[in-house]
């Protein structure tokens, strides 16, 4: 589905003049209906890795492979929730779910139905002629949700989509992602600082650290679902987690790009 | 209604709210007052007074007429020059703009044009467009466009490379192709500039279309009037032009500008200047 190949990303940083290393030699595969957590500290790379995947930014090593396709750009078969909702203010809740569908050259009634269905699946109907900034936060991630679904993406990329809510909007947000993602069987890549968000939410969490380490460690959740957030088993999946993460720095200044050690091996 | 009209604020209560609202037109009007009379006794210059421009208005807008024309016709031959010099300048200065904001090559070998035009002072223009139209119509139009054009792109400019890159992410990402690109996103996302910039340029215009309507001018227009109801020693009309320039550019405003912007930026919760 997903295959990160060798992938280093360097970023060039203008006040010292120098290039560093945000994530080096990133060797991992997501499979066809899977929900993966990445999981890391703050600064380690997981919004470069998402972007990368996403599109928006080219590796400076290595390859991204998405349904036997090297990633170049970004398109509708690999869609976006990124953090803050990135909804078009000038366009009222069903105008943004329908950009993408005239995107994609669908005929206008079409369009409209398809978009007030997709509202109709986050519960936001009622709000089909509000403009963004009258909507609350979670609602208007719940729009940013309807927006992408409608396009019937092959890959959720998420970029801690409910960081920003609060407790019991997030949860909530959180069941509607499972019970859709178990009724499309989309495959998800959701990042998260979050331990009891990736117990529940994931198939398995990928622990990310700081580059040259940027794959740490990977941790199944073989639970089945529907999942208790306070079952026992996921509490200790969330120990474990927090322990890994507890490894890290807890968050990661801008590093050095270190020349011709041992990261270059593979 | 002063209160209905801005709800937002605190309805402190209609009287005073009135009083501000009129103050600047009493105060400019008593300054006016005041230097037509000492001016009038102490030069012994037939300095207009605000009552005398009052009545020579009167009587031009009754159809009298003023330096051989209607009052109307000189309006409205400046307002079709102006308008039609504008929107060439705005829809140029627009498309420009959006595509200066956008390709950064493009941006560094125009943009400096650019700037250099907006230093030009209005009045500059006037041997360039001479020379280059002859004296007459066409003269006027391109001393009203060039001038209004810069400030409109300068401002577009702006307003494109502020547009957050995450809504470039975003449309890229829901297929959004070039045209989409510029038409359903940077155009509406850098609005509020285009706005200020559009003003400006509207601004300008109007203001060197009096100037060319002084030296390239045809026999008709505000501009004309003015420099003309000199020579005939008419300063009550020269003055009634003046007034009438002041309150079309109140008027755009108004009528035009202060509309536009309640119904797009601020409907989309957006002020100027963020985004
Ligand atoms: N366009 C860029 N130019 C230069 N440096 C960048 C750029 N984008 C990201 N970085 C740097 O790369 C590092 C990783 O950033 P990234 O946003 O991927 O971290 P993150 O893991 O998502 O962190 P957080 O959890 O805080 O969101 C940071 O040091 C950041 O400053
Ligand atoms: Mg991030």
């Amino acid at each position: 589905m997903l295959d990160i190949l060798e992938v280093s990303k360097n970023f060039y940083h203008r006040e010292s003049g120098q290039e560093f290393q945000v994530l080096c030699d990133l060797n991992f595969r997501i499979n066809e209906g899977e929900f993966v957590c990445l999981l890391g500290p703050s600064g380690c790379g997981k919004s470069t890795l998402l972007n990368l995947a996403a599109g928006f930014i080219k590796p400076s090593a290595g390859r991204l492979i998405f349904q036997g396709r090297e990633i170049n750009a970004p398109g509708p078969d690999r869609a976006v929730i990124f953090q803050d909702p990135t909804l078009f203010p000038w366009l009222t809740a069903i105008q943004n779910v329908e950009f993408g569908l005239q995107n994609a050259g669908v005929s206008k009634n079409e369009r409209h139905l398809k978009a007030l269905q997709s509202l109709q699946r986050v519960g936001l109907e009622n709000c089909a002629d509000v403009r963004p900034h009258a909507l609350s936060g979670g609602m208007r991630q719940r729009v940013s949700l309807a927006r992408v679904l409608v396009l019937e993406p092959a890959l959720l990329l998420m970029d801690e989509p409910f960081s920003a809510l609060d407790e019991n909007t997030r949860e909530r947000l959180q069941d509607e992602l499972l019970r859709i993602w178990l009724a499309d069987r989309k495959t998800i890549l959701f990042v998260t600082h979050n331990v009891d968000e990736a117990a529940y939410l994931a198939d398995r969490v990928l622990v990310m650290g700081p580059a040259p380490m940027s794959l740490v460690t990977e941790v199944r959740v073989p639970l089945q679902r529907p999942r208790r957030r306070s079952a026992f088993e996921i509490q200790n999946i969330t120990d474990r987690l927090r322990m890994e993460l507890g490894r890290q720095p807890c968050c990661i200044p801008v590093q050095k790009r270190s020349h011709g050690n041992e990261n270059n091996q593979t | 209604m002063a209160a209905m009209a801005n709800k937002k604020r605190e309805p402190i209560s209609v009287f005073p709210r009135a009083l501000v609202s009129i103050s600047p037109f009493i105060l400019l009007i008593s300054a006016w007052e005041l230097t037509a009379v000492v001016i009038t006794s102490w030069r012994s210059v037939p300095f207009p007074t605000p009552w005398t421009t009052a009545s020579r208005l009167l009587s031009a807008l009754g159809g009298e007429t003023l330096v051989d024309q209607t009052l109307y016709r000189h309006i409205l031959d400046s307002l079709v020059r102006w308008i039609a010099a504008f929107l060439a300048a705005s829809a140029s200065g627009v498309a420009f703009g959006l595509a200066a904001g956008w390709f950064r090559m493009l941006e560094k070998i125009a943009m400096p044009i650019v700037h250099i035009l907006q230093l030009v002072p209005g009045l500059a223009w006037i041997p360039v467009a001479i020379l280059l139209f002859g004296v007459g119509e066409k003269a006027t139009f391109f001393m009203i466009a060039v001038t209004a054009f810069a400030p409109v792109v300068i401002n577009v400019v702006s307003g494109v490379k502020r547009v957050d890159v995450i809504y470039v992410r975003a449309a890229r990402m829901l297929g959004a192709g070039r045209k989409t690109l510029f038409l359903r996103v940077l155009l509406p996302g850098s609005l509020p500039q285009i706005l200020s910039g559009l003003r400006i340029g509207l601004g300008n215009g109007w203001r060197v279309l009096v100037a060319a309507e002084m030296i390239v001018g045809t026999g008709t227009g505000l501009g004309y009037a003015i420099i003309q109801a000199r020579w005939t020693l008419d300063y009550a009309s020269a003055f009634v032009c003046i007034i009438v320039i002041c309150l079309v550019g109140l008027a755009t405003e108004r009528l035009i500008f202060s509309p536009l912007e309640k119904k797009t930026v601020e409907r989309w919760g957006l002020s100027r200047g963020d985004l």
